[in-house]
């Protein structure tokens, strides 16, 4: 368990997936759902899952019980088409940041890669001891929306962290996480000077199928599943449900 | 080539066909049109089929954790219409959905191009009964039967009598579109409005009950779950509130949104997506709407004046 409703499932399969992708993980019996990826390619498959609908929740409740995984599905961030890139996750946002991180070690100096994390307090953040190596290791950066008597960290939402990363304007910043947070990062990111078209979403929606059949996960023309998750801001700004 | 068949004609290619595919037809059962075995071609009926032979490709219910399975079947008696459904169903689902396209590929369709407009029908405004693309097209006119067929079913056709007219459905689809005209369907992606109180308006009456979605020849959207007995797909309707609920809220919690989205998908982001807009203007939604709701009022409604 990571925290009190959310846990990490390691596999022996290795990931042939990318950071920002997805797989169809089910429980037999329950049902099927989509869960991105959080470990890089080439490493045992790993999923961090907050437990909210019956598929979450019957995982976490049968902890050596069978589960099935179909993909890797949806696209990857491009983190290979900039020079920095500044990532900001909210919530159980953070695992495909964690895919992304282990995407770019080996392959790049850490040093382009910025990550702003938000969790809801203090027990709610995921990845305590491997961000104690991150925060060496880069510029990470956390804070929780509300602290408690030992927190000694920045309070506030993920979005009042936008500002100090200003200089990274010319970058590309990455947004996953709750609806609201995205709304309102992308418009800290825009106030902050960082360009439409460098803005990318990972967009959450119904997905049944993973694979452009079913039809539950629209935005507007795209479906969520076949053309992304990962949706550039300039293209999907005018539709009008971008945000839940 | 245009083959130019009769009665007798017909009975033997229905033979030929059958010797390779078990054939199926529509036919009249207790009143109604539907689709089931046929022994023989004369007992094809003509009428429009109370629902679209969707369910021959995507049915109403299938486990998808087994393997799907190749059967060659050939169907009698598909309408035009319900034909076209499947060639734009095609762009969106043809080699993803592994049922559909074993399915696909395996099923002939013999169509029958409607002679005069079926009541409410309004099949011009997308194209109209003669299609481009087809496995046998059949036309029954002053006591014949003319029949072409695409590449791969042309060997049925060997040995029949060639039309001396080879622009008997060229002449025929030019005879009912001046016969019954077409809606102004171009450009409906860029007229229709999000705010257009259409959406309200018929959001006051819609029972949700899914009708719409069920008897729609484009309809493809399927519900993935797990039950007791496997995983299943089954029909699903974009019109029903749990269609896009999830964990984190729901996109379309309004009635009048959902609406709007099944006419946006179907006039405007499936055209842009996919080059063709979702209906084929067989009013069978509008047939069998419990309360009327009319697909033809978003068509042809006055969005600049709102």
């Amino acid at each position: 368990m990571e925290t009190a409703d959310t846990y990490t499932i390691v596999l022996t399969e290795r990931n042939m997936g990318y950071a920002g992708q997805f797989y169809m993980v089910s429980k037999e019996g329950i049902g099927e759902a989509p869960i991105s990826v959080g470990s890089g390619y080439g490493n045992p498959l790993m999923f961090s899952i907050k437990a909210v609908g019956s598929v979450t929740k019957g995982i976490m409740n049968d902890p050596y019980g069978e589960i099935g995984i179909r993909g890797p599905y949806g696209n990857v961030w491009p983190w290979k088409s900039y020079e920095h890139v500044v990532a900001i996750a909210g919530g159980i946002g953070i695992p495909p940041i964690k895919a992304l991180i282990e995407d770019m070690q080996g392959h790049t100096s850490l040093d382009k890669l910025t990550v702003l994390y938000g969790a809801r307090s203090p027990s709610d953040i995921v990845y305590r001891s491997e961000i104690e190596t991150w925060k060496e290791e880069m510029d990470f950066r956390i804070t929780v929306d509300k602290g408690d008597e030992n927190w000694r960290g920045h309070v506030g939402v993920v979005t009042t962290l936008v500002p100090e990363i200003k200089e990274y304007n010319h970058g590309a910043a990455f947004v996953i996480g709750p609806p609201v947070m995205m709304k309102f990062s992308v418009k800290s990111l825009l106030d902050a000077g960082f360009a439409e078209d460098n803005i990318y979403l990972s967009l959450e929606r119904r997905m049944e199928c993973g694979i452009g059949v079913c039809g539950h996960c629209n935005i507007g023309r795209w479906y969520a599943c076949e053309d992304g998750p990962i949706f550039k801001y300039s293209d999907t700004k005018e539709e009008p449900e971008l945000f839940l | 080539m245009i083959y130019k068949m009769t009665d007798k004609d017909m009975e033997i290619l229905f033979e030929r066909i059958s010797k390779d595919f078990q054939s199926f037809g529509s036919k009249e059962e207790n009143g109604d049109i539907v689709f089931g075995d046929i022994q023989r071609f004369s007992d094809i009926s003509e009428e429009k089929s109370s629902y679209p032979p969707k369910d021959f490709l995507i049915e109403r219910s299938e486990n998808i954790l087994s393997i799907p399975r190749a059967e060659k079947r050939a169907v009698f008696g598909v309408k035009s219409c319900d034909l076209r459904g499947f060639y734009i169903m095609d762009k969106q689902i043809l080699g993803k959905d592994p049922f559909y396209t074993v399915k696909r590929e395996n099923t002939m369709f013999i169509n029958f191009v409607c002679e005069k407009m079926c009541s409410g029908g309004f099949c011009t405004s997308f194209g109209g009964p003669v299609l481009d693309e087809y496995d046998v097209q059949v036309l029954h006119k002053n006591g014949y039967f003319y029949v072409e067929a695409s590449d791969k079913y042309e060997k049925y056709l060997f040995g029949f009598s060639e039309s001396d007219d080879q622009n008997v459905f060229e002449e025929h689809k030019k005879e009912f579109e001046s016969l019954y005209g077409r809606l102004n369907v171009d450009g409906i992606e860029n007229r229709m409005k999000w705010s257009s109180n259409l959406w309200n308006k018929f959001a006051n009456y819609c029972i949700s009950c899914g009708a719409c979605n069920y008897s729609c020849p484009t309809c493809y959207c399927v519900d993935v779950y797990d039950d007791d007995d496997g995983r299943k797909k089954e029909w699903d309707s974009c019109i029903l509130e749990g269609f896009t609920r999830t964990a984190a809220g729901n996109v379309r919690p309004e009635l009048s949104e959902r609406l709007r989205q099944r006419f946006y998908h179907k006039f405007k982001y499936y055209k842009l997506s996919r080059g063709a807009y979702l209906c084929t203007g067989c009013n069978r939604c509008v047939d069998d709407c419990p309360v009327d709701i009319d697909i033809k009022e978003v068509i042809t409604h006055d969005y600049d004046r709102e």
